[in-house]
């Protein structure tokens, strides 16, 4: 039944946005009877209810929490305001909203944000309950903003939104905590581990996170200010939402939350003082306004501040006080914001400046509004009277601090000063005073039943009034009751209390509003009053610029934009970040192991001496003169020399070795690529930026070689022994390297020639077919462009690099070589050839290139496939010593022949690499060539 | 042998039929470049068939232990290919209309999709590695699609250059990972780090380049430069892509990587992850709320997102990865909506990528608008939509591990990304239409975002499928 309860007004809602487009005026008629089924079912569980029972329902949901309703006293009592106003304010609203209004989406709104209230009130979990708060804030939203062709209905909308969703999210957080020490979200629990959660360090923010919520969405000071903004609503979601229901959840939560985080100090400071503050401030300031929802809505802010001080009092009485306040306020609010309403539709202004004298034109509607604002003012025999006669009293029981003790009844009388005074005002300054000054309409009464609606609120103020034991006791029992979760204080809800206090307070606070009213009155001309220091806005929109502003300037300084800042920018990230977990503690700590020099390391060290102050020298020489770019890569190639007479420095003759032919073949492609470039780069810009790089360069090395340092001062175990142990029994070869390459990480090897035959065959699409016009290459064509001596010593270069390659490749497995050295030097000395050789245009030649690169990785998976054919895993290997006559022992590996396949692929990759850019300098057809030319 | 091959049965179909259509596109005419499309949507369905039909309880190792199929990556992959098939829908008439859908872009997409189900199913750093270039590389050439346009060009540029330096940095902690553990194996990673017997200087230096690359491809701040240039700058179908599957690629990366094979050093990456996912949430928030272009913003958003991933994740429990794996799944879902709908409101030489170019988006279209507001709540985290739970999920999370104050930031970071979010719906609700151009669309397209945005709300409603989902994924797949 509880879900049912939800589900009506959801379900409503859809059907009215669906229906409401075609016919509008079924429209009111369905809502209307949804609010009404949510009373009937609410009556069908009333029994239960007030017999004292909770009902509970859940249905699993998410991981660990439960979709628990859950029905006690203060939410029967809650959910009925909620169900009941809800009711009249459809039947108000059918009257208000103007033919050009949509009514399906204001209804389905409605209708959806009363299905969401109804969430709140009867969540029995924590989450469901902030999902159904949040709910709130967003269908709130929609109906703020319903007017959406007005500025301030839209900016009012989007500031109660980020102010009450805002507050949601802190809720959110602080359930979070909450649930965390519990262990549960489910209310029942929570409800029964006050001690628990009072004792836990985590209590004061959680409870922080929990007020922000609250005190958001009830426009406690200093998140009022939403509120009154607010006031661009139509007026039936005014008196619905933001004086009955919405802003009540605030409070709900503070009385829910009760027994789980009251009665403790900071609770006692946090929402006594916020509510003290918010209650004289809201009071002052609503006398001052010239809208009468303006006036309204700062008079609900004070109420609702005084409800809040109330349960900040932190006595179980305070919060039976709060509670009947609370519904007391809910009647005599909604009442006077339709009677605004009424009053802004038949007149046509809410401008109390302009609105005077309408007792003439509405009498009736004029002496229901007299009745409310007596109510709201506290005049004996009606509701306000009362709790506020119980507020009175609290005030003076608090037990505290003696400034304290003072201070708080002192500022309750003050605020009810003020309260009797802007009802005063709302009376006075609307119905009598003098005559309407311009009003667009002429005002009249309104159609019979937009009135009822208030009719019924107001004699609900009266009988509460003149008879509360009996219109509202039980209720009010049944609701304190759930609050605190506990036996009930006494009290009493008789009328008169004989001479004491409480009415003293009340008397003056009545005598001295009449007074300061007509002073005012007198003295200055409340009219002309049109600017108030007092309000919240612009520290609101202060905090959005502000925010604006951060995010223009983060905008602005971080994403950089350019690629090499954002290049600095990571690097140094991973360097700091590197720095701070690896690097600063192992430099503190002192070096574990410091490579000692033998005997033999002392020779050499003369030597890596040299080689190593070499390598730096051309480094440094490349970048001094990187500008002339030719030069810059001749000192390059030195460096990577030099490199590579420090791998064999450091016993890696295979290593070094590669590493040479590498260089060589890197610095030819370079060359061939320079050919095409400008011959000398783009100065800096500036110094500035040039040290900037340099600095920057400076900490990349210095970064690194912390690292290294630090890695090389650590014992480190390498995987080298298990190789060099494993690479003749295993691999049948002595060259660890080799063996490794074409055998262990086979599969490793066989991807990076494809690689490279993928990466020549890009190259020959991407330049196959492109030529270089004639006439780019101006100065470099001269006479002697192939002399005769390098064409005769490129000839026999060619079948003298085809032995070294042999022997290489032949030898590899055991000694320094392999394929992939042997593919290197035979494709350097074909390319030799080529360049010394008559330039033809030869673009035939090229073609063979992809065949040759396929031809080896045919052979490469052939031979890995072949240990397929025995039974073996994919690339197993397997080796022979064969003696043949003449020759000897003959080392055979099938690993051979996947070297052959290295090697035919290197050998097709390099010459397509380094010869298809070489092609695009020859002559176009109909041009001369540069042989030709002088 | 076919049992062997049966873990990586989608991956093998998805190869061939990326090789069939790029063959197959060649020799198509223009005219019938919709089979090419419906060949490989056919594709993407035999794969997500063949994950369910082929998912099993008990993890399965494959190619001596280079791949493993358990629940976790069957999950995965499947949302991957709903998420890459979506996309292809929603892609279509953008492309087409731009010149773009070309077999390339199928071929491409398929491929990238490859990389990411290596990367999901990865159990090695070596098939790690090659799944993420693989992705990777695709991404950069699908970037840089659209050649003629300046933008596109540069972020592609930007995105090749970083991205490959942010590879080799994941390679290089990679390798020192393995120097310190002999192991490329993340199981084998994880023993050995268990056992006390890794390098621990090296480790660390590895952990930290690993945590950076990862941090490079999730786009968390500070190694978050890419996100805004390649977002803004690549054509709306391709940030889609960018934006969606490889998310969950990457969710994976960042498990295998951290809590499996380096979960040894939790207490030193949690340390790690804090900033980055604190610096995340609170810059991409705040930074995005200056954009005015909204694939930007929603650059930052991802950033910002990414941040939130890494609070769930960062929990280090199971409680903490499915809240994070859940969290990706809902991003995904609901990244795929907003660029739905940024694409479906695109038409010949517009690209309505601007917040303003949504102005008055309800009185045009008000199911597109209602969609969008889905979308734009979800992000925002405003119940009941999905993008709620989501955030709810981390935060819990981390919580339940002790980070309350992380938790309390992460709460205040969302509060200013929802002012954002709701910046777009203020503007679709409360500003006139400008543009009164009417929105066309394909049927599939229309249909599938529908249910796309409507899936935000009913996840959202009833989250517990997806959720449980996620947790028992991730407990069968060993993480308990």
């Amino acid at each position: 039944m509880l879900f049912a309860l939800i589900l009506v007004p959801f379900f409503a809602s859809v059907l009215v946005a669906a229906v409401g487009v075609r016919r509008p005026r079924v429209a009111p008629w369905l809502a209307g009877l949804a609010a009404l089924a949510c009373c009937a079912l609410l009556a069908v569980a009333a029994p239960a209810v007030f017999s004292g029972a909770v009902l509970r329902s859940a249905v699993p949901w998410f991981a660990g929490v439960d979709v628990a309703l859950r029905m006690d006293g203060l939410a029967f009592t809650f959910a009925l305001l909620v169900c009941a106003i809800g009711a009249l304010v459809v039947l108000y609203a059918a009257y208000y909203l103007s033919p050009d209004d949509p009514p399906g989406r204001f209804f389905a709104s409605l209708l959806a944000f009363m299905g969401a209230m109804l969430g709140v009130v009867l969540a029995g979990d924590l989450i469901v309950l902030v999902v159904f708060w949040e709910l709130t804030s967003v269908t709130s939203f929609l109906l703020i903003g319903f007017w959406k062709h007005r500025a301030d209905a839209r900016q009012g909308a989007r500031m109660a939104l980020a102010i009450t969703g805002g507050g949601g999210l802190c809720l959110l957080a602080g359930v979070l905590l909450i649930g965390h020490i519990v262990g549960s979200y489910d209310l029942d629990r929570v409800l029964a581990a006050g001690d628990l959660i009072r004792a836990h360090p985590a209590y004061v923010p959680a409870l922080v996170l929990v007020l922000l919520g609250a005190f958001t969405k009830s426009a406690q000071f200093p998140f009022h200010f939403w509120l009154p903004h607010a006031m661009a609503a139509p007026t039936p979601v005014s008196a619905y939402l933001h004086s009955a229901t919405m802003v009540k959840a605030g409070v709900f939560l503070l009385a829910r939350l009760y027994p789980a985080l009251g009665m403790s100090e900071p609770w006692f400071y946090l929402v006594g003082t916020t509510g003290l503050v918010t209650m004289v401030l809201g009071a002052a300031v609503a006398l001052f306004q010239q809208d009468l929802k303006g006036l309204l809505a700062y008079s609900t802010i004070s109420q609702l501040g005084l409800i809040t001080l109330l349960f900040g009092l932190d006595s179980r009485l305070a919060v039976v006080a709060g509670v009947f306040h609370l519904l007391n306020h809910a009647a005599f609010k909604a009442s006077l914001f339709m009677a605004a309403g009424i009053i802004d539709h038949e007149a046509g202004s809410r401008d109390m400046r302009q609105l005077n004298g309408l007792w003439k034109t509405m009498p009736i509607t004029g002496t229901l509004a007299i009745v409310a604002c007596g109510a709201m003012a506290g005049v004996p025999l009606l509701n306000g009277f009362l709790s506020k006669e119980m507020f009175f009293a609290e005030t003076l029981f608090v037990e505290s601090h003696r400034a304290i003790e003072w201070v708080v009844p002192v500022a309750a009388t003050v605020a009810g000063l003020f309260g009797v005074a802007y009802s005063l005002r709302f009376i006075h300054d609307v119905f009598f005073n003098g005559e309407p000054v311009g009003l667009p309409r002429t005002p009249h009464e309104p159609p019979r039943w937009m009135r009822a609606p208030v009719e019924v609120l107001v004699v609900v103020c009266v009988v509460v009034g003149v008879l509360p034991t009996l219109a509202i006791g039980p209720l009010l029992a049944v609701a304190a009751g759930g609050a605190l979760g506990g036996p009930l204080p006494e009290y009493s809800l008789a009328l008169w209390h004989g001479f004491n206090r409480p009415l003293l307070m009340s008397a003056l606070a009545t005598a001295g509003g009449v007074a300061l009213y007509f002073g005012l009155q007198r003295w200055i001309d409340l009219h002309s009053v049109t600017r108030l220091p007092v309000g919240g806005k612009h520290l609101f929109d202060a905090a959005l610029g502000g925010l604006q502003r951060l995010a223009d300037a983060a905008t602005r300084v971080l994403p950089f934009g350019s690629l090499p800042r954002m290049l600095v920018w990571l690097l140094l990230a991973v360097l700091f970040a590197a720095g701070w977990h690896g690097v600063v503690p192992p430099l503190a700590a002192p070096p574990l192991r410091v490579p000692a020099l033998g005997p033999d390391d002392a020779a050499l060290a003369e030597i890596a001496i040299v080689v190593w102050t070499l390598a730096i020298a051309t480094a440094i020489a490349a970048t001094v003169t990187y500008r002339q770019r030719f030069t810059a890569l001749i000192f390059v190639g030195v460096t990577g020399l030099m490199v590579s007479l420090v791998f064999v420095l450091l016993s890696a003759p295979d290593l070094a070795l590669t590493q040479l032919l590498v260089e060589v073949v890197t610095v030819m492609l370079m060359m061939v690529v320079l050919h095409f470039l400008p011959q000398s780069a783009p100065a800096e810009p500036s110094p500035w930026r040039k040290w900037r790089d340099a600095a920057i360069a400076a900490a990349a090395g210095l970064g690194v070689t912390g690292i290294v340092y630090a890695v090389l001062t650590r014992p480190l175990s390498s995987i080298s022994p298990f190789y060099l142990a494993r690479a003749l029994p295993e691999g049948g070869g002595t060259n660890t390297v080799n063996v490794i390459i074409v055998d262990f990480r086979g599969f490793d090897t066989l991807g990076e020639i494809a690689v490279l035959g993928i990466a020549a065959l890009i190259v020959h699409a991407l330049l196959g077919r492109f030529r270089v016009p004639a006439g780019y290459l101006t100065g470099t064509a001269t006479p002697d462009w192939n002399p005769l001596l390098v064409r005769t010593v490129a000839q026999s270069l060619l079948p003298l690099a085809a032995l070294v390659a042999a022997y290489l490749f032949l030898r590899g497995h055991n000694l320094p070589g392999g394929g992939f050295a042997a593919g290197l030097v035979f494709a350097a000395a074909i390319v030799v050839t080529r360049v010394a050789g008559p330039v033809t245009g030869s673009g035939p030649m090229s073609t063979a290139y992809p065949s040759v690169i396929g031809a080896g990785l045919l052979v490469a998976c052939a031979t890995g496939l072949g240990s397929a054919w025995f039974g073996h895993p994919f690339l197993t290997s397997t080796f022979a010593h064969p003696v043949l006559p003449i020759i000897g022992e003959l080392p055979l590996a099938s690993a051979a022949l996947f070297d052959l396949g290295v090697f035919l692929a290197v050998v097709g990759a390099t010459l397509l690499a380094l010869l298809v850019p070489g092609l695009l300098a020859d002559p176009p057809a109909d041009a001369a060539g540069p042989g030709a030319t002088p | 042998m076919t049992h062997a091959l049966l873990p990586v049965l989608p991956e093998a179909v998805l190869l061939a039929a990326a090789c069939t259509v790029l063959l197959l596109d060649l020799f198509l005419p223009p005219s019938r470049r919709h089979w090419s499309f419906w060949l490989t949507q056919a594709t993407l369905l035999a794969c997500a068939a063949i994950t369910v039909a082929t998912a099993e309880l008990q993890p399965l190792h494959a190619f001596g232990g280079l791949v493993v199929d358990d629940m976790l990556s069957d999950f995965l992959k499947l949302l991957s290919c709903v998420a890459v098939s979506t996309m292809l829908f929603y892609s279509r008439g953008y492309l087409a209309v731009r010149g773009l859908f070309r077999g390339e872009v199928l071929v491409l997409t398929m491929l990238a999709l490859l990389g990411m189900m290596v990367m999901i199913s990865a159990a090695s750093f070596l098939t790690l590695y090659l799944g993420l270039e693989l992705l990777a590389l695709c991404l950069y050439s699908m970037v840089a699609m659209h050649r003629t346009s300046n933008a596109a060009s540069e972020a592609a540029m930007k995105y090749f250059v970083l991205g490959a330096l942010a590879s080799g940095m994941l390679l290089y902690g990679m390798s020192m990972v393995y120097g310190a553990t002999g192991s490329l194996d993340i199981h084998r990673i994880a023993r050995v780090i268990h056992a006390g017997q890794g390098n621990g200087t090296v480790l660390l230096f590895g952990l930290v380049f690993v945590v950076s690359g990862i941090a490079f491809k999730l786009g968390a701040v500070p190694y978050h430069m890419w996100v805004p240039d390649v977002y803004h700058g690549a054509p709306t179908a391709v940030t889609l892509l960018i934006g969606t599957a490889p998310k969950l690629a990457a969710f994976a990366l960042t498990l295998r990587l951290l809590g499996v094979a380096l979960a040894g050093l939790e207490f030193d990456w949690q340390g790690m992850l804090i900033v980055l996912s604190l610096l995340s949430m609170v810059l991409g928030n705040v930074t995005a709320i200056a954009q005015t272009n909204i694939k930007r913003m929603l650059a930052y958003s991802t950033i910002a997102n990414m941040g939130f991933m890494l609070l769930g994740f960062l929990a280090a429990n199971l409680a903490g990865y499915s809240a994070a794996m859940f969290y990706v799944v809902a991003y995904v879902l609901t990244s795929l909506a907003s660029f739905g709908v940024v694409m479906l409101l695109a038409r010949e030489g517009f690209e309505a990528d601007r917040i303003e170019d949504f102005r008055g988006l309800n009185q045009r279209s008000p199911w597109w608008a209602f969609i969008m507001l889905l979308v734009m709540f979800s992000l925002a985290g405003v119940p009941p939509t999905l993008g709620f739970y989501a955030k709810f999920a981390v935060i819990e999370a981390a919580v339940g591990a002790g980070f309350i104050w992380l938790a309390v930031a992460a709460v205040l970071a969302s509060l200013v990304g929802a002012f954002y979010y709701l910046r777009v719906v203020k503007v679709m609700y409360f500003e006139d239409a400008v543009d009164t151009t009417p929105i066309v669309a394909r049927g599939d397209n229309r249909a599938l975002l529908s249910a796309n945005g409507l899936a935000l709300l009913l996840f959202g409603i009833l989250p517990q499928p997806l959720m449980g989902l996620c947790v028992v994924a991730l407990a069968q797949s060993g993480f308990l």
